[in-house]
């Protein structure tokens, strides 16, 4: 009798076990008849601006509630909800890497024929056609970011400085700054992935992004192209200050935003960071001066958000109702206006004064994507090129680029 | 009968039926995915046989991180054996405010790894490169953190303070389980405190040296926290362990299937690792 008792029991208790490890949640329709949509979006500085535009959006329509979940480390915990097949109903995240793997999964809905494209600058989804390398469309680019070189305005008028438009004038004004005493670039390459700033302006300019697939086919080398990109990121470490590699990005910002250095290779990203520390500072921003030919240089312009739909939700019309809603302009208008980041919807202008030196790129094309976005992540490029700025050998570095990528080509 | 080993089943049967599932499972999970070109994600995969273990062998960033994991264990392990043995030896000497000196030292090993490595990392960039410039000592003065040769040493620094703390207690315990008539016989015979500590005090805390070795072998053998807070494995690939690689190209480089296999050769060299100290060690011990 005890027996089969203990039995029936350890049985019940496993599979209890069971049905919790087993139970995911699934992705609920009408709790209050209402359709649910799950939002998730990767970026936990847009938390409070997609909650805004979301309760407007619900408080609009009767029929349809849409949630937003931002999980910190939102790109695995999406990777590991795609394995277990609960797939939010949207998805948000940046044009990378992760994206390109899971677009070629096809887990996203094709939107190649989508009205909601109709208003998104074509220069972007031909970006997110390079980047996964397919003929359909799946993701909708929604705001972009930059990356250029920062300076600060106040110290530029003290010195008598002229915003450097080619890469000589750029080495002078550097040496000017320097022969002064004063520290011309602050970097911050404790953090590695700052290291891959420069090498986005570069290679992203001096040798583009076809590159990438000739790479894939391996029809050339990062030894044949990228010699010049390595010596004038190499060139820029002169003019740095005594401790390159021992300080971050957040020492970075604070040091930038007190006014001790005079430029600051570094995307738009960085600006609503650098106000919280001095609100007064008076920045701009230029485009990376990478060759001699001004006219030539284009501004590294990425997406920085982009809308997917899953490929097997039950709730298309409804989902592609909200992004209809976050692609009105009033609606982004708020949202780069908050994040500080640019509009992927034609039209649409950021009028922070930060940034208004690079609106004549983005507002005539003249943009690049950021190259690293072609190179997969387990590469780890961000430690290549610290290293290689450490080490300072070229020959090795172009070596090791071409051995890592190789390798992970072939375990792929 | 019957009703005399029920109850020693409910004890253990839960536990087993835990262990299996969150630990065992996920193990033969691992082996399984290290023989496929899984990314993580994402449904399709293939079997591809030994090839990632044949690729292991050939990749240099695996070796890298094997030697400076190795590195860092050999050294913190000694250091953090001798700093506690001689704190728990203070410790157990009859001085004023022992137990206050005693909650003192067992501090850092209640306090998270990552927020002390925090803590170092803006010690390190912020306060010691002042301390250096201020005192004219040119390797002090920049972040040692930020530099190739020596972020390794921030580290086992780091690590050491940590893990002190647990080492003494367990010593401290140690030295408590000495009766005191043997330090009385040796007064008796005249023997110096140096030779009371070779002949009486450290044969008899072997136990404890066995586990305090071990335990700070596998310890810093399996270190990830320390350097996800103080460089991220960096500057390039200098301060990347084996677990740090493992999760870095597993998750984020969607080389899931990879590093399963690098884990799988991993938790065989600890295993092997563990089984020679233990035994090596436990044949000095001796009992009363």
């Amino acid at each position: 009798m005890r027996t089969t008792l203990t039995k029936a029991l350890g049985t019940m208790l496993l599979c209890g076990m069971m049905a919790v490890l087993l139970a995911s949640c699934t992705s609920g329709d009408s709790a209050n008849g209402k359709v649910q949509i799950e939002f998730f979006q990767n970026k936990p500085e847009a938390k409070t601006t997609f909650d805004e535009l979301i309760k407007t959006f619900n408080a609009e329509h009767d029929d349809i509630q849409v949630t937003q979940v931002n999980p910190p480390d939102a790109e695995t915990v999406l990777k590991t909800r795609v394995v277990k097949n609960d797939i939010p109903d949207i998805m948000a995240m940046g044009a990378t890497d992760t994206y390109s793997i899971l677009a070629q999964s096809d887990i996203f809905t094709d939107l190649t024929d989508s009205s909601l494209l109709q208003t998104i600058d074509p220069n972007y989804i031909q970006m997110l056609n390079d980047l996964t390398g397919m003929d359909e469309v799946t993701g909708i680019p929604y705001a972009t970011n930059a990356n250029g070189i920062m300076y600060n305005k106040t110290l530029f008028k003290e010195m008598g400085l002229d915003v450097p438009k080619t890469w000589d004038e750029l080495i002078a004004t550097a040496q000017k700054i320097k022969d002064a005493g004063e520290i011309p670039f602050y970097f911050t390459y404790k953090d590695d992935w700052q290291t891959s700033l420069p090498f986005n302006a570069l290679a992203s300019n001096l040798v583009g992004i076809d590159f990438y697939q000739e790479r894939r086919d391996n029809k050339v080398t990062f030894k044949e192209k990228y010699g010049e990109v390595a010596e004038k990121q190499l060139e820029l470490m002169k003019y740095g200050h005594g401790d390159n590699f021992g300080k971050a990005y957040s020492d970075g910002n604070r040091v930038f935003a007190n006014g001790e250095a005079f430029m600051y290779i570094q995307g738009t990203w960085a600006i609503s960071e650098i106000r919280k520390a001095n609100p007064n500072v008076d920045i701009g921003f230029f485009p990376f001066p990478t060759g001699n030919d001004a006219s030539e240089i284009k501004l590294v312009n990425g997406i920085d958000s982009l809308f997917t739909i899953a490929a097997d939700t039950p709730n298309r019309e409804q989902a592609e109702t909200f992004i209809a809603f976050l692609l009105k302009p009033e609606n982004i208008g708020r949202y780069i206006d908050e994040q500080t980041l640019f509009s992927a919807v034609e039209d649409v202008k950021q009028d922070d004064p930060a940034v208004q030196e690079l609106m004549p790129y983005i507002e005539q094309g003249k943009v690049v994507d950021f190259a690293d976005h072609y190179i997969p992540a387990a590469v780890q490029l961000n430690s290549i090129v610290q290293s290689f700025l450490q080490n300072q050998n070229i020959d090795n570095y172009l070596d090791t680029l071409d051995k890592e990528w190789d390798k992970v080509a072939n375990r792929r | 009968m019957n009703k005399r080993i029920a109850p020693y089943y409910w004890m253990t049967v839960p536990a087993v039926v835990l262990f299996f599932v969150f630990m065992t499972l996920p193990a033969l999970q691992g082996i399984y995915y290290s023989f496929t070109n899984y990314n993580g994600f994402g449904k399709e995969y293939d079997f591809v046989g030994f090839k990632n273990y044949f690729n292991l062998f050939q990749d240099d960033n695996v070796g890298n991180a094997y030697w400076f994991t190795f590195k860092f264990a050999i050294v913190v392990t000694i250091l953090t054996n001798i700093l506690s043995l001689l704190i728990a030896l203070g410790l157990n000497a009859k001085i004023k405010f022992r137990n206050f000196f005693r909650g003192i030292y067992f501090l850092p090993n209640i306090l998270s790894v990552l927020i002390v490595g925090y803590i170092f990392n803006y010690l390190f960039s912020n306060v010691f490169p002042i301390w250096g410039q201020n005192l004219g000592i040119n390797a002090l003065s920049t972040n040692i953190l930020g530099s190739e040769s020596l972020a390794w040493i921030g580290i086992v620094i780091v690590a050491v303070w940590q893990s002190v703390a647990l080492n003494t207690i367990l010593y401290l315990a140690g030295l408590q389980t000495i009766p005191t008539t043997l330090y009385e016989a040796s007064n008796l015979d005249g023997a110096g405190k140096w030779r009371e500590f070779w002949s009486i005090t450290f044969p008899l805390i072997a136990p404890f040296f066995t586990i305090n070795m071990v335990l700070a072998m596998k310890n810093s053998l399996m270190v990830f926290d320390q350097i996800v807070a103080l460089t991220n494995g960096g500057p390039g690939r200098a301060t990347q362990s084996i677990s740090h690689l493992i999760y870095t190209g597993g998750f984020e480089g969607g080389e899931y299937a990879y590093q399963s296999a690098n884990s799988v050769i991993y938790f065989i060299v600890i295993a092997v690792i563990s089984i020679l100290q233990i035994r090596f060690l436990q044949r000095r011990e001796m009992d009363l």
